[in-house]
């Protein structure tokens, strides 16, 4: 901590004075000569990031960087805009944005994963077997109660209650939606034509169904609200655990019921690498094999190839390369603690590629 | 008149005139910036239920002669319904709220413990919007959907509006309960001083006739308080109307659906300002993002026309 | 009036009597109640503030920036603290100065018109000035999330707020004083600044306060302006994010880690703590001027 405790004391007798003399003007001229560079966007990615950081500019006094978690949207718009250096989303470019702004490079710097949870009174302790179709009819309306016939055909034995299902999903633009409508989409055709996929979605108009706010605010609502259902993110898996609440199995392409573990994230991460384009664009969701989970994603970081000076492509440049190195940020000590994976050394292959683009 | 004066004239106006300006400028720039999204969606914007960002990983099309992504719209009837149904709400319980403890702390409260016991209810207004959402989300909620909402909706059941089913405990009247603690205080602190400016020969009077307290209370001072009350509410709907952090963290945040009854979700126009702009701002077209800002619009416009009407009927202006 | 009237007067007054007595404790009781619901209401948000926020409070907050999810929140205080100042600095003047106008010149045309605007300002809300500050000063005039923006946005927010308590404050001076002044010679500049401002400035100073605490306090229409920061903020007006105290509240909140949630209730008590002392302090200082001209 020598370096972080020198801005500190330097700045700390600058601080008192600003206070005491009121003076916004007494400020302006204290320029740091370090380089500041600024990360908004994914709440997915945001507990990674502030994890990374702090270890980073430790190691590199010459860099500050800000983190702040907004949303995927506003991580790509404004890594477009050029507001931010580092846009983080949990989805990459569509290729009208890509179009409108060939510049932008989709940087992923791991995977991760989606958890579909449920508060059901006394069944919690359940892996409840569920499909992209019984999910998506419950968060369309055509399943509303939960002993309907098609989560009993998928449970045989479990005592399902006959209450009202109180769907939950997020408001804000998230790459967690991006995830969860395009496991929807591929697995059911009805949502694929009414409602696909995105970041935000239209979400049919089912009574009682909650508009959550970030991954906490899902898992608040489903503390808060039996009987209810939510798509949370992997990261959240400590807190989602310690409330106690249930975590599905989902159904593969393969057909086989899998939950989240150190094989199945793997097993639909090697069937997906490989058909990574160049550029990485790419959904990883509803991966073949028969050990996949299916609902998987790169984690990106939108970066513009073009940087304003030589300076700060390098520092940008230097940390991303950090960022997915097996010694740097993709270290199982970062990552385990969000839950994500490392990438995989083919895929950071093609990454780094994207790096050095950087200019 | 002197030099000095007419310099010292000329300078306060100057910095007064920069109040409307403001204004003026506040409306141009939202009018601006809305202005493609008000071609684009024309009259329905108001009166249907349907914000949809479209397929954002579509194409964009040319609607109207804008550029819009495939199946975009944008209309916010659901936003306007919700917008005024919890801000009624949220008036509907603090008036009662508001005018009890007025009458409490102005007539059964010794003198010397008055301007104390007041500050229980008149500090609600100082607690920050977003530690009421705080409040309502970690304490409020769960006491209300577990232990309040089922028997509620049960002992209803039947009447239109309040009957089952009880909710998760987001939703209107969750916003309804924590808007009203945040406009209480301004309704009773204006109250309070205008019960206590009643003329103590009226009270006297009523003494004389042999009334008691109460009664007092009831029959000369609750008359003379319609006025203000009227006033002062009016300006409390103003203030429910464009609460945003506390909304956002409790209201259900409802899509595209009008509320069935007074515990399902809902949305405000100000709460789904802050959390749509980060979605909007990824339509390539920039579409959304006008249509943020006719949100925007629309909601100044509303809230100027509710303390407009606030002011005629206070022409006075605020005490608190 | 017959004589069975006046027969039974006494005991129809009893009755009249008793149930008026018995409307009256009732009508008490409901009084009582509603006070009591708002009380307890305020008092269990200061518990939950209080009761989360001590436990997670210590030294090191105030002693160093926030680093990722754990860490201080010096660089959000002083964030909150000089966002609020830039504020005050350019909403003083507009809302000192204007308010002298209103009150003073107050039969202008354009007084009522000011008076008026001002009024209705006071209730916009805050995330439509937001907006207006996103899509105005960090998109079109592109200086990005910043110190300028946020505080033109709280300014603009706030200045409407102490010209009408200026105003109400100036014209809280009995007009006697006035007189007084104009018949020793002072012009109006000097009446105003010597006299009246002196005279009121107790009750110009409660406005600005309660005005401080209205900026502090907000969360919404800074989330687009200033966004936020891990660091102390740099000197530049533009183009660099700022920290305060009430993202903290917001955000953090939505963190998966212990230490984040601990650094939003910590924030939450000191934003309330800090809000609350303002408002008090406001009012002390006008309960003692009551005191004072009763006296």
């Amino acid at each position: 901590m020598t370096h972080r405790s020198q801005p500190t004391r330097l700045r700390a007798p600058r601080f008192a004075l600003l206070a005491a003399a009121a003076g916004l003007l007494a400020a302006g001229s204290a320029a740091a000569a370090t380089l500041t560079l600024n990360e908004t966007g994914s709440s997915l990615l945001y507990p990674l990031f502030n994890l990374w950081v702090p270890a980073y500019t430790k190691a590199h006094p010459g860099v500050q960087i800000n983190t702040a978690s907004t949303g995927s949207g506003t991580g790509i718009a404004q890594s477009i805009e050029g507001l931010v250096q580092f846009g983080a989303s949990d989805a990459y470019l569509s290729d009208a944005q890509m179009k409108k702004n060939p510049e932008m490079l989709n940087i992923p710097v791991a995977i991760s994963s989606q958890m579909i949870n449920y508060n059901l009174p006394g069944l919690n302790n359940v892996h409840l077997k569920l499909n992209g179709t019984t999910v998506a009819g419950m968060y369309d309306g055509r399943i509303r109660y939960w002993d309907n016939a098609a989560l009993k055909q998928l449970n045989p034995g479990v005592n399902l209650p006959h209450h009202l299902i109180v769907t939950v999903h997020r408001t804000d633009g998230s790459g967690d939606t991006f995830m969860f409508s395009q496991f929807l989409s591929f697995t059911d055709k009805t949502w694929a034509q009414k409602v696909g996929y995105g970041t935000s979605v239209n979400w049919p108009a089912v009574p009682g169904a909650i508009g959550a706010n970030g991954n906490p605010g899902m898992v608040s609502a489903l503390r808060n609200a039996p009987y209810s259902i939510a798509y949370v993110g992997v990261s959240f898996k400590n807190q989602t655990e310690k409330d106690g609440l249930g975590e599905a199995m989902l159904q593969n392409r393969a057909g086989r019921f899998v939950m989240i573990n150190e094989k199945t994230v793997p097993a639909a991460a090697a069937a997906m690498v490989p058909k990574t384009p160049r550029d990485e664009r790419i959904s990883m969701i509803y991966a073949p094999g028969a050990e996949s989970y299916p609902i998987i994603n790169y984690e990106y970081v939108m970066v513009k190839r073009d940087q304003p000076d030589a300076q700060q492509a390098a520092a940008i440049k230097q940390f991303l390369t950090w960022a997915v190195s097996p010694q740097g940020g993709n270290a199982l000590g970062f990552l385990k603690q969000v839950n994500f994976l490392p990438l995989p050394a083919s895929a950071r292959a093609l990454t780094l590629a994207q790096i050095g683009q950087i200019r | 008149m002197r030099p000095s004066d007419a310099l010292f004239r000329v300078t306060v106006t100057l910095f007064a005139a920069v109040i409307p300006l403001s204004l003026l400028v506040l409306l141009l720039f939202l009018l601006h910036d809305a202005w493609p999204a008000i071609r684009f969606n024309g009259v329905d914007f108001l009166f249907k239920n349907a914000w949809n960002l479209g397929n954002q990983y579509g194409n964009p099309v040319t609607v109207h002669g804008q550029q819009v992504m495939p199946g975009a719209s944008f209309a916010i009837l659901f936003l306007i319904v919700g917008t005024l149904a919890s801000s009624l709400i949220a008036l509907l319980l603090a008036v009662p709220l508001g005018v009890g403890a007025a009458i409490f702390l102005a007539e059964a409260v010794p003198a010397g413990l008055r301007s104390y016991l007041a500050l229980l209810v008149e500090l609600l207004a100082s607690v920050p919007s977003v530690v009421f959402g705080l409040w309502g989300y970690v304490v409020l909620i769960p006491l209300l959907a577990h232990h309040v909402y089922p028997h509620l909706a049960r002992w209803l059941s039947g009447v239109p509006f309040l009957g089952p089913p009880p909710g998760s405990g987001y939703g209107l009247l969750t916003a309804g309960i924590v808007l009203a603690l945040m406009c209480v205080p301004l309704i009773a602190a204006n109250l309070r001083e205008a019960i206590e400016a009643t003329p103590q020969a009226l009270r006297e009077a009523g003494l004389a006739v042999g009334a008691t307290r109460f009664e007092i209370v009831r029959k000369i001072i609750l008359p003379r308080l319609r006025l203000p009350l009227i006033g002062v509410s009016t300006l409390a709907l103003g203030r429910a109307l464009g609460e945003t952090m506390a909304v956002l963290m409790i209201s259900g945040n409802a899509l595209n659906i009008l509320p069935g009854n007074i515990y399902s979700p809902i949305s405000t126009m100000a709460s789904f300002m802050v959390s749509q702009l980060d979605s909007a701002l990824q339509d390539p077209t920039n579409m959304a993002v006008y249509g943020i800002a006719e949100i925007g619009l629309a909601l100044l416009l509303l809230s100027l026309l509710v303390n407009a009407v606030a002011r005629v009927l206070m022409p006075r202006g605020l005490s608190a | 009036m017959s004589a069975i009237d006046i027969r039974y007067a006494p005991a129809a007054f009893e009755r009249r009597q008793r149930r008026n007595a018995r409307v009256s404790a009732l009508g008490w009781a409901a009084c009582a109640l509603a006070f009591a619901l708002l009380a307890s209401a305020l008092l269990d948000i200061l518990f939950l503030v209080f009761h989360r926020g001590l436990s997670a409070l210590n030294l090191q907050l105030f002693l160093t920036p926030t680093s990722g999810i754990g860490g201080g929140l010096l660089n959000a205080i002083e964030g909150s603290v000089l966002l609020t100042l830039g504020a005050l600095l350019l909403a003083v003047p507009i809302g000192v100065l204007g308010g002298i106008y209103v009150s003073e010149y107050s039969r202008d045309w354009l007084a009522h018109g000011v008076r008026f605007v001002a009024d209705v300002l006071v209730g916009v809300p805050s995330i439509v000035f937001g907006l207006f500050g996103y899509l105005t000063m960090v998109t079109a005039l592109d200086w990005h999330f910043s110190m300028a923006a946020g505080c033109i946005t709280l300014a603009l927010m706030i200045a409407p707020y102490m010209l009408r308590t200026t105003e109400l404050a100036l014209r809280g001076v009995p007009h006697e004083l006035r007189e007084a002044s104009y018949a020793l010679g002072a012009g109006q500049a000097a009446t105003v600044t010597h006299v009246l401002l002196r005279e009121c400035a107790s009750r110009v100073l409660t406005g600005i306060l309660l005005a401080t605490a209205i900026s502090m306090g907000e969360t919404a229409p800074l989330i687009y302006t200033v966004n936020w920061s891990n660091y102390y903020w740099n000197g530049h007006l533009t183009h660099e994010p700022v920290a305060y105290l009430t993202y903290v509240i917001w955000s953090f909140i939505n963190e998966p880690f212990a230490s984040a949630h601990a650094l939003a209730y910590a924030a939450a008590l000191m934003i309330t703590l800090f809000v609350l002392a303002l408002t008090l302090l406001a009012r002390l200082s006008l309960n003692r001027l009551t005191v004072r001209r009763s006296a």
